[in-house]
């Protein structure tokens, strides 16, 4: 896979992971911060791309979030 | 009094809550963008919008997931092989997330190895320059 340009940032990340964490006393490492948002990136590619298999498979020009919703399940299974 | 100030409260979380997920849907769009034009395919706004929805909601289970990991390990810092542990449903996934985090470790390691070098080479500066001007008066 080519690399991508876009990127979640490390202050976004921080801020979206403090949002659900229970303790207030939980903190997460720079390494760690910067591998979820790689794992974010993943997350979004991989529905893009499922997206327009999808897409490329029903034979049709554009992509729509019904098929979104068919690759959905699986990617969900994957993560 | 009490009851507006709550309000008030209900609605600064509100909008914080908007804030961080338009900034998801900002990257998420950018990435869409970018699988768009490779794949020469268009995706309709509801889709990007539908993508950056479930990305926000999946933070809520890979904040919870490295929280318990974090604990379960008896530490109250996530580190990188909580991450690791996320990505352990789909075995190309944990592949690509371990070389990414030695991606990442190298990278940080010769960032760090570029200081030290650059603050050794400052304090090498300083010093033949202080050395120089007592010579000369």
């Amino acid at each position: 896979m080519e690399e991508t340009g876009a990127v979640f940032r490390k202050e976004l990340v921080s801020k979206l992971l403090h949002l659900h964490f229970k303790d207030k006393k939980t903190k997460v490492s720079g390494d760690a911060l910067q591998l979820v948002a790689e794992l974010l990136k993943i997350f979004v590619v991989e529905a893009a791309i499922r997206s327009v298999r999808q897409a490329q498979a029903e034979g049709l020009a554009h992509v729509d979030v019904e098929q979104l919703e068919k690759v959905l399940p699986q990617l969900l299974l994957d993560f | 009094m009490m009851e507006e100030e709550e309000w008030s409260e209900e609605q600064q979380r509100f909008s914080y809550l908007q804030r961080l997920k338009a900034a998801v849907h900002y990257t998420v769009g950018c990435l869409c963008e970018e699988v768009a034009s490779d794949k020469d395919m268009q995706f309709s706004k509801q889709t990007i919008a539908a993508i950056s929805e479930v990305t926000f909601g999946q933070c809520e289970n890979f904040a919870k997931d490295l929280e318990m990991f974090a604990r379960h390990a008896k530490r109250s810092t996530i580190n990188t092989e909580d991450v690791k542990l996320l990505a352990r449903r789909s075995h190309s996934l944990l592949k690509y997330i371990t070389e990414k985090n030695e991606d990442i470790a190298q990278l940080n390691l010769e960032k760090k190895a570029k200081k030290k070098k650059k603050l050794e080479d400052e304090n090498r500066n300083s010093v033949e320059s202080a050395e120089a001007g007592v010579e000369e008066s």
